[in-house]
C-alpha cells in the first residue's frame, strides 16, 4: 500500500534555536548559486520552484537558523503559494480575508488543522514545521486554496521569482546536489537532481529545463468575489 | 353482358353498386390501413427512439448524481479527516456511509491512489491494483481536465455505471470511483419515463465472433418475456440499426438497441433494448378498424336500401309493364297501366296504353275481317301493304246458291229462312274451305267462291270441282235435316269456271274489297245460271275441265251465254272417275250419241234417245230433267230454219 507510506507520520526531531546566528554569520563569503527555470516543453520561466542545496548533516548545523515565516490568506488564495521554510521554523497562517478559513495539511511532513478561524482572533494560527518535506495546504471552505509549505533541510532553498530566476548567497564551497521541485514537476525525475560545485570565485550558475506535468488544481468558484451573502 | 345475364334489374343494379362500392371501401380500408399501420410504427419507432435517448439521458443524469455524490461527499471534512488516517477500515466505513447519504443513488464506491493502487473497494473485488477498464477509466480520467471519467463496467455480472474523480487534499490524492448498477431498479426508473419497456442484455461472444450467449440482466418484462427476448436475441444478434420486431409473449414489440458495455469485437457486450409493444396502437388500429367496417356495413346497407327502394321504384312500373304486355301478348287489351310520373317509364307505360288500344282495334279489325272476308283473304290483306290494284293469274271461281230460294222464303218465317241460310251458307262454306277455296262474298243465298286466289295451288281447279261435288253431297246431309224439320229442300245450283281474272283490292282508298273481277267471274255466274236451265247440279266449263281431268263430265251443250261472242263447251261433273259406275257409265254414253244426233240435227233419232234416256229416271223427274230440256227443244227446232252453219251452239241472249 503505496499510499499508506505516504500517510505514515514520523515524529519530527526539535532544533535549538540558538544555533540561528551561527550559521548565519558563516555564510558571509560563500559561493552564489544563480538559477533560471524554464518549462522544457513551452519556454517559458517557471516560477515558484524551489531550489534546495543538499548539504552534508554535518554542515547543516551552521544554516539551520530558525525563524518566523508568515503564509497569508488573502482574497481566498495562500499567500505567498508557495513558500520556502528551513526546519523548524515556525509559520503563522494569518487570515487577512473577512470570511473564516478552515486551513488544513494531511502531508505526511506536517498534518495539521486550524479549524475556522478569522481575522482578529487570538488563537494561535502559528504551526512549527519539524520534519522536512512538502506540506500542501488546504482550506475545506474553499477546495481550490492551494499552498504549499516547503520544509528544507537548511536555508539553503530559495523559490524562482516570476522569471524563473532566483539567486542563492552562502552557500559553501564544494560540489553538493541541488535538487529542484515544482509542484507540477515529477517527483524522482533525474532532471530534478543535479550536483554542482560551488565555489567562492564566481557563481554557479544553473540553467534547467524542466517538464511540468498539467496543473490539476481546483478552478475557484465563480463567485468567490461577492460582498454579499443574501 | 355475355358473361352476366341477371334475372332481375334490381340484381344488375346491387351487383353494379355493390361492384362498384366494394373496391372503393376496400381501397379505403387498405390505404387508411397501411397509413395506420405506417402511423403506429412511425409512433413506435420515435417512442423508441426516444426512449433510447431518455435512457441515456438518464443514465447521464444518473452519472451527473453519481459525479455529485463522489464529489461533494468526499470533500467532506468528516471524510477528508478519515481518509487523513490512512486506516483503510474507517476509510471504507466512510465511503458505505457515503453510498448510504446518497439514498441509493450510489451503489458503490472504490478508491485508488493516483497510481492505480486499490485502497478500498466496498465490493470486495479482490484487485490490489486497478485492471482492464478499471484501469482504462482511470487512464482516461488522467487525461481529462477535469480529472473526470465515466464508463460502463461489470462487477459480478452487472453492468454498473461507473465514474471517477480526483480526491483533492487539496491536491488530488486518489481516485474516487463511485457506481450504480444497471439493474432493475434503474430499468424501472427509465421505464417511468419512457412508458417502454427497457432491458440490459449482456451477449457474450466466443472467439471467431459466435455469439454464445445471451443473458438479460434487468428488464421490466415479465421474466417469461424476458427468456423470450434473449431466445430472440440469440437468433437475431446486436443490431444497432434502426427498429427490429420481436415477438413477446403478449404480441410483437418494437425493439432498439443502444450500446452500453463493450465494443464490436469484445468476447463480451451489454446494450441496452427499448422496447414498446404494438399492442397499444394495434388495439387502437383494431378499433379503428371496427369502426370503420360498422361504418361500411351501416353505408352498404343503406345504399342496398336505397337500391332495392330505387330498383322497386323502377322495376314495379316495369313488371306492370311487363305483364300488361304479357296480357296484350295474350290478346287481352283492357286495364291500363298506371304509372305516375313524366319519366321515361310513365312515357313508356303510355305508349303501351296507347299500342294496347292500337292493337285492340287492329285486333277487332282483324276479327272482323275474318268474319267479312274468308281467312286467307283477311291474312292476304294483313300481310302485305294494302293497295289498290291487282295482278292477273288463272283463277277457278265458283258460284253457288240455292235454287227456288226466293221462292223458299216467301213461304216460311224470315227468322227461319235466315236460320236455314245460315246454316247452309255455313256448311257449303266449311266445305268451300276444305278444299282450299276461298269465300269472296255472299249475296243473298249465292256464294262466291275463288280456288287459287289469294294463293295460287297446283291443283285449283280439280279442288274448285271436288268442291262443287262436296257441296252436292252436303245438300243430300242438309236435306235430310230439313226433312226431319218438316222446311222445304234445298237444291244448289253450282258453276264452276277456270280463266283469267284480276285480283286484288277493289274498291276506294278508305275501302276496299279483295275480289277477283273479269269475264272468267261472270261467266262462272252464268253458269251457275244456266243449272236452273239443265236441270243439273252443277255445270262446268270446257277450261275448267281441261285443268280437272279426274273427273267424268258429261258434256251438256255448247252454249252462247250473254255479252260473250265465243260459244261454251259446258259439262256436268259427275263425280271422280274412279267411283262412275257401268250404269252412269252407260247413261253417258247414251246422252252423248243423243247429243250427237241432237248436234246433227237427226232429230227423231235424238227424240228417241232423250226419250229413253227419260224412261232411266224417276218418272216424277222426268219433266224437270236434263233430258226434257232437249226434248223440249227438239218440239220446236225442227220446226225453225236453221242457219247452214249451225253446230249445235244454244245461246242464250237473258242475263
Amino acid at each position: 500500500m503505496g499510499f499508506a507510506r505516504l500517510l505514515s507520520i514520523r515524529p519530527s526531531p526539535t532544533w535549538a534555536v540558538f544555533l540561528f546566528l551561527a550559521i548565519n554569520s558563516a555564510s558571509v563569503n560563500a559561493a552564489q548559486l544563480r538559477i533560471a527555470l524554464q518549462d522544457a516543453n513551452t519556454g517559458q520561466a517557471v516560477a515558484d520552484a524551489v531550489l534546495e542545496v543538499h548539504i552534508p548533516v554535518a554542515m547543516q548545523g551552521d544554516f539551520s537558523a530558525q525563524r518566523e515565516y508568515s503564509v497569508d490568506q488573502i482574497e481566498k488564495e495562500f499567500v505567498a503559494n508557495v513558500t520556502v521554510v528551513n526546519v523548524g521554523s515556525r509559520v503563522f497562517f494569518p487570515n487577512s480575508d473577512d470570511i473564516l478559513h478552515h486551513v488544513y495539511s494531511f502531508s505526511p511532513a506536517k498534518v495539521f488543522e486550524l479549524p475556522l478561524y478569522g481575522n482578529g482572533r487570538s488563537i494561535d494560527f502559528s504551526q512549527i514545521f519539524d520534519q522536512t518535506g512538502v506540506v500542501e495546504l488546504g482550506c475545506n471552505i474553499h477546495d481550490w486554496m492551494l499552498g504549499y509549505v516547503y520544509v528544507a533541510e537548511t536555508t539553503l532553498a530559495i523559490k524562482t521569482d516570476e522569471n524563473g530566476q532566483a539567486v542563492l548567497d552562502g552557500v559553501p564551497e564544494g560540489t553538493y546536489t541541488v535538487s529542484v521541485w515544482h509542484p507540477r514537476a515529477t517527483e524522482g525525475s533525474p532532471e530534478l537532481q543535479h550536483s554542482v560545485e560551488f565555489s567562492d570565485a564566481e557563481p554557479s550558475t544553473l540553467r534547467l529545463a524542466v517538464n511540468l506535468a498539467r496543473d490539476s488544481r481546483l478552478r475557484r468558484a465563480p463567485n468567490v468575489s461577492r460582498t454579499r451573502y443574501r | 353482358m355475355a358473361i352476366f345475364s341477371f334475372r332481375s334489374f334490381r340484381t344488375r343494379l346491387l351487383v353494379f353498386l355493390l361492384a362498384l362500392m366494394i373496391p372503393v371501401l376496400l381501397g379505403i380500408y387498405i390505404f387508411v390501413n397501411r397509413e395506420n399501420n405506417q402511423y403506429t410504427t412511425d409512433t413506435i419507432d420515435s417512442y423508441l427512439e426516444l426512449g433510447a435517448d431518455v435512457f441515456d439521458f438518464t443514465r447521464e443524469e444518473h452519472k451527473n448524481t453519481l459525479l455529485t455524490i463522489t464529489s461533494t461527499m468526499t470533500r467532506d471534512w468528516g471524510f477528508r479527516n478519515a481518509f487523513g488516517t490512512g486506516d483503510p477500515y474507517t476509510i471504507i466505513d466512510a465511503a458505505d456511509n457515503i453510498l448510504l447519504r446518497s439514498l441509493g443513488a450510489a451503489d458503490m464506491m472504490l478508491i485508488a491512489s493516483m497510481d492505480g493502487d486499490v485502497i478500498i473497494d466496498t465490493k470486495i473485488q479482490g484487485f490490489e491494483s486497478l485492471e482492464g477498464e478499471w484501469r482504462d477509466l482511470m487512464d482516461a480520467a488522467a487525461s481529462d481536465i477535469n480529472g473526470i471519467g465515466d464508463a460502463i463496467i461489470n462487477i459480478a455480472g452487472v453492468p454498473y455505471q461507473i465514474t471517477v474523480i480526483p480526491l483533492f487534499l487539496p491536491t488530488p490524492v486518489a481516485w474516487i470511483f463511485g457506481g450504480f448498477p444497471l439493474d432493475n431498479r434503474f430499468t424501472d426508473t427509465v421505464k417511468q419515463s419512457i412508458v417502454s419497456d427497457v432491458s440490459i442484455v449482456e451477449f457474450a461472444f466466443e472467439q471467431g465472433q459466435q455469439l454464445s450467449s445471451v443473458n438479460v440482466i434487468a428488464s421490466t418484462l415479465h421474466e417469461d418475456d424476458q427468456g423470450q427476448l434473449a431466445a430472440q436475441l440469440q437468433r437475431s444478434g446486436i443490431s444497432y440499426s434502426g427498429t427490429q420486431r420481436i415477438n413477446l409473449a403478449d404480441g410483437e414489440y418494437g425493439t432498439l438497441m443502444r450500446p452500453l458495455f463493450g465494443e464490436q469485437g469484445d468476447p463480451l457486450q451489454t446494450v441496452a433494448v427499448i422496447q414498446k409493444s404494438y399492442n397499444e396502437n394495434y388495439e387502437n388500429l383494431e378499433a379503428f378498424q371496427r369502426v370503420l367496417l360498422q361504418f361500411y356495413l351501416v353505408v352498404i346497407a343503406i345504399s342496398l336500401l336505397v337500391v332495392v327502394l330505387l330498383a322497386r321504384s323502377v322495376t314495379r312500373p316495369i313488371l306492370d309493364l311487363a305483364k300488361r304486355v304479357k296480357r296484350i301478348e295474350e290478346g287481352d287489351y283492357g286495364q291500363s297501366v298506371q304509372v305516375a310520373g313524366r319519366d321515361e317509364i310513365s312515357q313508356l307505360a303510355g305508349s303501351v296504353n296507347k299500342m294496347a288500344t292500337g292493337l285492340a282495334e287492329k285486333e277487332k279489325v282483324r276479327d272482323l275481317l275474318g268474319k267479312v272476308v274468308s281467312h286467307e283473304i283477311a291474312e292476304e290483306l294483313l300481310s302485305k301493304t294494302i293497295e289498290l290494284g291487282g295482278e292477273e293469274k288463272i283463277v277457278s271461281v265458283l258460284f253457288a246458291d240455292i235454287k227456288g230460294f226466293t221462292a223458299l222464303c216467301e213461304s216460311a218465317a224470315p227468322e227461319a229462312v235466315l236460320t236455314l241460310l245460315n246454316r247452309y251458307l255455313s256448311a257449303i262454306t266449311k266445305v268451300i274451305e276444305d278444299n282450299h277455296g276461298v269465300v269472296d262474298k255472299y249475296t243473298g243465298d249465292s256464294v262466291m267462291a275463288l280456288f287459287g286466289a289469294p294463293l295460287t295451288r297446283p291443283n285449283d281447279a280439280q279442288n274448285a270441282v271436288q268442291a262443287a261435288l262436296d257441296i252436292q253431297q252436303c245438300m243430300v246431309q242438309l236435306n235430310k235435316i230439313h226433312r226431319e224439320e218438316g222446311t222445304g229442300l234445298m237444291e244448289a245450283g253450282i258453276g264452276v269456271h277456270t280463266g283469267l281474272v284480276v285480283a286484288g283490292n277493289l274498291g276506294s282508298q278508305n275501302r276496299l274489297n279483295y275480289t277477283v273481277i273479269g269475264d272468267s267471274v261472270n261467266l262462272s255466274a252464268r253458269l251457275e245460271g244456266l243449272t236452273r236451265i239443265y236441270n243439273t247440279a252443277n255445270i262446268v266449263s270446257a277450261a275448267c275441265v281441261q285443268h280437272a281431268p279426274d273427273f267424268a263430265y258429261r258434256e251438256l251443250d255448247l252454249v252462247q251465254v250473254a255479252g260473250k261472242s265465243e260459244p261454251v263447251r259446258i259439262y256436268e261433273a259427275v263425280g271422280p272417275k274412279s267411283t262412275i259406275t257401268n250404269q252412269q257409265q252407260q247413261e253417258l254414253h247414251a246422252f252423248a250419241d243423243a247429243l250427237v244426233a241432237y248436234r246433227a240435227q237427226r232429230w227423231d233419232e235424238a227424240t228417241q234417245k232423250f226419250e229413253q234416256l227419260q224412261l232411266t229416271i224417276a218418272e216424277s223427274a222426268r219433266g224437270n230433267s236434263l233430258y226434257s230440256v232437249y226434248l223440249e227443244r227438239m218440239t220446236y227446232l225442227p220446226k225453225r230454219e236453221l242457219p247452214p252453219d249451225w253446230n249445235g251452239v244454244f245461246a242464250f241472249n237473258r242475263k
